[in-house]
């Protein structure tokens, strides 16, 4: 019986030569799926950290403010079928103390804009659950980012009917013919209190036409508040990008018992302008009206949803300038009108896309 | 009480399509994020070609044209872009060969 232990070790490799043949074995099985995963890469999709950073001074009403703002998204493909994504906001606002004669001191607000889980259940519809963008207009969804925004300053009429919402929503995209394509969101949501995932009771959807040929998008948004006032808000967006020019044409309208208002912007790269090409095709001018007519709101309430409690106009222009892919210097200026008194608004600044692979990002 | 249940059943419904199309063979596809399969399209450079159409007159509506990642990376952000630009299936898969190739 001693011996055992013995024979059967004997019938064992060496801890070293066994190593080598698993080894050998696991190659011989992984290398067919190595080369498939190559010529397929597109069919394998890794986790990836991206988002944006920033860095801008604004001066609103003779009164500097430095904001410094980090936006990290995480996307972990799971699947064919599976995307769980998520994005955070970091912002710091600062602004000079005593009055103005002091250090600048200010607080760094965090926040948790979407945590969600997305079901590409067909071609047609994706079921999200989680928390997610109220899907309202197209700022709130497209335009956003520090990157992709033309303006830093987000439109008056922004806060009504985004935010993020907590619950399900169906939505997608399909060909109608050959020119036109439907795109859709509707979703139900519940309240939520806590700080990190607040959000209200409502129910609503968007509906989109995007003509290809002439690249004109057209939709609209509804939203009901199921608790409190149970009040309605819908809008509609418009979008143009005429094929002969690098224009970009875009517009909101939104209504609610908050207000009612609109924003209309044109952002045009000077790539066609002959002289200075290399230079000026990276810079972009961009002007922007808007107006907003003040809703059946008191101060507080208007200072909580981050909305002016009086009519305002606003017109800004600005210029921006991709330094390289990824990379935009920015500047603006705009004055804005209402009857608690006009005011200039300046923003320069730099924002960065970022976009870092965490696995094996394959063959270029 | 009844709006809830209005609510709550319009809900159920919309699930229930979607998991009855979700048993429909997508037309034109194989999977979500295979290589394209659009029967007009032959050759490789027509797809191409088709491709950064789509791109931009899908992606360049919002943002400027970025670099090209690596393929695996690209998949995951075009399925991002997927569900949050509700591009159609067949843009997503011709913008995902034009940006890998």
């Amino acid at each position: 019986m001693r011996y055992l232990p013995k024979l059967s070790g004997h019938r064992l490799a060496p801890a070293p030569v066994l190593r080598w043949r698993c080894a050998l074995f696991l190659a011989v099985l992984v290398s067919p799926a190595l080369l498939f995963a190559q010529t397929y890469a597109a069919d394998n999709p890794i986790p990836i950290l991206t988002g944006n950073a920033g860095f801008f001074t604004n001066v609103v009403a003779g009164k500097t403010e430095i904001v410094s703002e980090i936006n990290p998204v995480v996307l972990v493909p799971l699947g064919d079928h599976w995307l769980i994504e998520a994005r955070g906001e970091f912002e710091g606002d600062f602004q000079r103390k005593d009055w103005g004669d002091g250090p600048y001191g200010g607080q760094v607000g965090k926040e948790l804009d979407y945590l969600q889980a997305d079901y590409i259940a067909n071609p047609y519809v994706t079921v999200t659950v989680g928390r997610f963008l109220t899907p309202f207009g197209i700022y709130n969804e497209r335009l956003y980012p520090i990157w992709i925004r033309d303006l830093q300053s987000t439109p008056l009429i922004f806060p009504i009917g985004t935010g993020s919402s907590n619950g399900v929503m169906f939505r997608g995209g399909l060909p109608l013919n050959a020119k036109v394509n439907l795109n859709y969101a509707t979703y139900f949501s519940v309240a939520s209190t806590n700080d990190t995932l607040d959000s209200d009771r409502t129910a609503g959807g968007r509906a989109g036409l995007f003509f290809p040929g002439p690249r004109i998008e057209v939709g609209a948004s509804w939203q009901k508040l199921l608790q409190e006032e149970r009040t309605n808000a819908f809008g509609f967006h418009f979008a143009w990008q005429p094929t002969p020019l690098p224009l970009n044409l875009r517009s909101e309208y939104a209504r609610s018992d908050l207000g009612s208002g609109y924003w209309i912007e044109a952002a045009y790269r000077l790539s066609q302008i002959p002289g200075w090409n290399k230079f000026m095709r990276r810079a972009e001018v961009v002007g922007r009206v808007q107006q907003l007519f003040a809703g059946h709101v008191d101060e507080d309430d208007a200072e909580e949803y981050g909305l002016p409690d009086v009519n305002t106009q606003e017109a800004d222009f600005g210029l921006n300038y991709y330094l390289h892919d990824g990379l935009k210097a920015t500047a603006s200026y705009g004055r804005q009108f209402n009857s608690d008194g006009n005011f200039n608004l300046w923003n320069v600044g730099i924002a960065y896309r970022f976009a870092l692979p965490l696995g094996r990002p394959g063959l270029q | 009480m009844t709006k809830r249940l209005t609510i709550i059943t319009t809900l159920w419904i919309a699930a229930l399509i979607s998991v009855a199309t979700a048993a429909i063979p997508p037309r034109n596809s194989n999977s979500p994020a295979g290589p394209p399969t659009v029967s007009k399209v032959q050759d490789a450079d027509a797809m191409r070609l088709e491709g950064e159409k789509r791109f931009r007159a899908n992606c360049g509506r919002c943002h400027a044209a970025p670099q090209k990642f690596p393929p695996r990376m690209m998949a995951t952000i075009l399925r991002h872009m997927r569900v949050r630009a509700t591009i159609t299936d067949e843009d997503m898969r011709l913008v995902l060969y034009y940006m890998t190739q």
